[in-house]
């Protein structure tokens, strides 16, 4: 019998909605949530962030990278 | 009346620079936006901190951050002009958006 339970790891609601409804590309403490340790953008499965807000942290975060606030994702070993 | 427009304007300067002499400089470099009718708002000068890679083989930048009020083409020559001195590491210029305030649209242009 297919039980309809997954394993509900309801994703962390939008953390972002504390406060921020504007991302500022400067902010580098905030932007640094929103990526992995190896310097990828985490995905909105795990963010929990709307498409918009999800959109939102990703130009910024290119845009710190840029500007060498943020590191590249570097390569797997 | 000329179309001006808000803009934010971020500047990695050589590591080298003695910090306190960045300000003044960089005040030079606003000439062309105060001449062009344009304002500037703010300069921001955040102080030395660590490039995430390295940038012209310094791992260090003397990061700013100047708000501006002006016209395309006086932001586009700042730009322009920080670029070919040899001091500046990386520039980028981005358009501030208006906080979420127009969403009433009111047309007063």
């Amino acid at each position: 019998m297919p039980r309809p339970e997954r394993p509900v790891k309801r994703r962390v609601n939008a953390l972002h909605k504390e406060g921020v409804t504007t991302v500022d590309w400067k902010d580098v403490t905030l932007l640094r949530k929103f990526v992995s340790d190896r310097g990828k953008i985490r995905s909105r499965r795990v963010t929990g962030l709307t498409p918009q807000q999800q959109r939102q942290v990703a130009t910024a975060i290119k845009n710190a990278r840029e500007m060498a606030l943020l590191p590249y994702p570097s390569k797997g070993r | 009346m000329v179309l001006m427009r808000h803009y934010e304007v971020m500047v990695i300067l050589d590591p080298a620079l003695d910090e306190r002499t960045v300000a003044p400089s960089l005040d030079t470099f606003l000439n062309v936006i105060r001449t062009s009718g344009g304002n500037v708002e703010k300069v921001e000068v955040w102080g030395k901190r660590r490039l995430s890679f390295e940038i012209n083989k310094s791992a260090e930048g003397i990061y700013a951050v100047l708000d501006l009020i002006s016209t395309p083409d006086a932001v586009k020559e700042l730009d322009r002009q920080l670029g070919l001195n040899e001091s500046v590491l990386r520039t980028k210029v981005l358009r501030r958006e208006p906080p979420k305030a127009p969403k009433a649209t009111t047309k007063a242009a």
